[in-house]
């Protein structure tokens, strides 16, 4: 019945099926007697068990050998596993179906029947379509940690951090190969051009990349002055992704004591990095935009701030100066140094309502000159200020100064008067050189050497001290009293 | 730095609240002084650190030593600026 010339397992589509070799039917025979049957026939047999046994199951297995036949499109391969393998073919239909281009070495769940190529006495499996192997393990693993780690309150809105207004040094976890790390430097500096980068070096896919992330965020984390981690890579397969779906990477992005960002892949690629993340970005670049403000925003805000600081003070010195004018034209004002003087005040009290009196002065006129000088020049009120008070020290010093001078004059005169008082005293020409002689009991001066006598003990006061003295002699003979002045 | 600012958040904060204090706060002119002077300060602190940060990029390796990046792989930005 087989067409011996045909391609071996042409599309059943395009081709109607074969006539079924079963219905040949054992011819009736009187006698058992031997059946013998064709080769053909026993492999239409063969096909026919086959085929009622094995038309929809599922198998898998290793590629190998897959060769398209230029001729047919059709894929021809072996599944195998550790210790069995089949033939299989896919007909063109069925492969142009395929998301993904069967390879050597891909694990695969294959589906499809079991037939038999006649020509050769080989079975087959016959595949309708084929998926990686894996792939629904790996969705399933995602969504376990997913789920996992959302009970252990790593996705809890309330642990998200803010990013720092204007970092200090900012953390890139990341491979250097890719294309991520260029992007985020790109953007970096466009925004903020002395942006001081800090790059950790990482193995972003293929086995142990996860453990390499999980290391590169404990340590980037501990660098001082880093104080935000973006976290990422640039786009690819959900394979060449898993790294980031890792739960060991989910934990140390959680426990990084600095805000993270994570950057991976594009904008749908979602990870279960980007779930932990204080910060969801869709692809690295945007997370370096997200990671600092343009320098010139900063720059520009500030100055705002510093305007209305300027301009509310220059209100509030506006009305001072105002409260000021009125306390001047209050009457009295002007004759309050006379009163003062006139009644003789404290010279303390004299100090301080000059100074006032000078302050407001001088800070009205001040004001004034200051007015002027605002519609000349930049409106720098903190130079105004340091001015302002220049000059009241300065007045303030001179004010000082005259006061000082007043007190020195008044106590000129005191001393002046004390001196008159002091030369008009007798004891003033004790300074002179004079001396006075007392009794030993001190009630009386000795005026006469015949007073005392040899072995008497007189006291002697001088223009400083007193001294204690015994007569040796005494001479009453009468001698002229001014003897040591012509001595001198 | 001045030792009373915290960081560059906190003195944009304090600048802010100083603004809004002089703005509505009919405040002692000495007071208001004292706040004008600090928000200038403030002002000043935070333009500073917005210089501050050196432009520079490393690389942390694996012992954990910082070293500069080669210079290929700002290549790009060098080029522009």
């Amino acid at each position: 019945m087989a067409d011996l010339f045909d391609l071996p397992f042409e599309d059943p589509e395009s081709e109607p099926d074969p006539a079924p070799v079963t219905s040949a039917a054992p011819e009736p025979t009187p006698v058992p007697t031997r059946r013998i049957l064709t080769v053909s026939e026993l492999t239409g047999e063969i096909r026919h068990l086959l085929e009622q046994e094995f038309f929809e199951i599922w198998v898998e297995g290793e590629l190998s050998n897959c060769k398209v036949w230029n001729t047919t499109g059709h894929l021809y391969f072996t599944l195998k596993d550790k210790s069995a393998q089949i033939k299989g073919v896919m007909f063109r239909t069925s492969l142009r179906l395929l998301k993904f281009t069967p390879k050597d070495g891909l694990g695969v769940v294959a589906r499809g029947r079991v037939s038999v190529y006649d020509p050769k006495g080989e079975y087959q499996l016959v595949c309708e379509h084929l998926e990686p192997e894996g792939l629904g393990a790996r969705q399933l693993a995602f969504e376990q940690l997913k789920e996992r780690l959302a009970q252990h309150g790593l996705f809890d809105p309330t642990r998200k951090r803010p990013l720092p207004p204007l970092p200090r040094k900012i953390g890139v976890v990341t491979s250097l190969d890719g294309a991520a790390v260029r992007d985020i430097i790109k953007v970096l500096r466009r925004r903020y051009a002395n942006a001081h980068i800090v790059i950790r070096p990482t193995r972003v896919q293929g086995d142990g990349a996860a453990m390499d992330i999980m290391r590169a965020i404990r340590s980037i984390g501990k660098v001082p002055g880093v104080d935000v981690v973006i976290i990422g890579r640039g786009g690819g397969s959900i394979e060449d992704l898993w790294a980031f779906n890792e739960e060991v990477v989910a934990r140390a992005i959680a426990g990084c004591p600095v805000p993270t960002i994570s950057a991976v892949g594009h904008e749908t690629d979602v990870t279960i990095a980007d779930f932990v993340a204080d910060l969801r970005a869709p692809t690295p670049s945007a997370a370096a935009e997200m990671v600092v403000s343009r320098k010139d925003d900063f720059c520009t805000r500030i100055d705002r701030l510093e305007q209305r600081v300027n301009a509310a003070i220059a209100s509030r010195l506006h009305r001072a100066e105002a409260r000021l004018r009125w306390l001047e034209a209050r009457p009295g004002f002007g004759g309050f140094r006379a009163r003062v003087a006139m009644r003789g005040r404290h010279a303390a009290d004299l100090d301080h309502e000059l100074q006032r009196a000078m302050r407001a002065l001088l800070a009205s006129r001040e004001r004034s000159y200051q007015r002027l000088r605002l519609t000349f020049e930049a409106f720098d009120l903190r130079r105004r200020m340091g001015r302002v008070r220049t000059r009241l020290v300065a007045a303030e010093g001179k004010l000082t100064a005259a006061i000082t001078r007043r007190r020195h004059a008044a106590d000129g005169r005191l001393r002046g008067t004390a001196a008159r008082l002091e030369s008009l005293s007798p004891l003033a020409v004790l300074a002179r050189g004079y001396a006075v002689c007392w009794n030993a009991e001190r009630t009386q001066v000795v005026r006469d050497a015949s007073s005392v006598s040899a072995g008497d003990r007189v006291r002697v006061t001088l223009h400083r001290g007193e001294l204690e003295c015994a007569v040796t002699t005494s001479d009453s003979a009468s001698k002229e009293q001014d003897a040591p002045y012509k001595r001198l | 730095m001045d030792a009373t600012i915290k960081d560059f958040e906190a003195a944009i904060a304090e600048l802010e609240g100083i603004v809004k204090k002089l703005e509505e706060g009919d405040l002692p002119l000495e007071q208001s002084l004292q706040l004008f002077e600090r928000g200038i300060q403030l002002s000043r602190f935070c333009h500073a650190r917005l210089e501050e940060a050196e432009r520079r990029i490393e690389i942390l390796n694996e012992r954990g030593e910082l070293k500069p990046a080669p210079a290929s792989l700002s290549a790009d930005d060098d080029r522009r600026s």
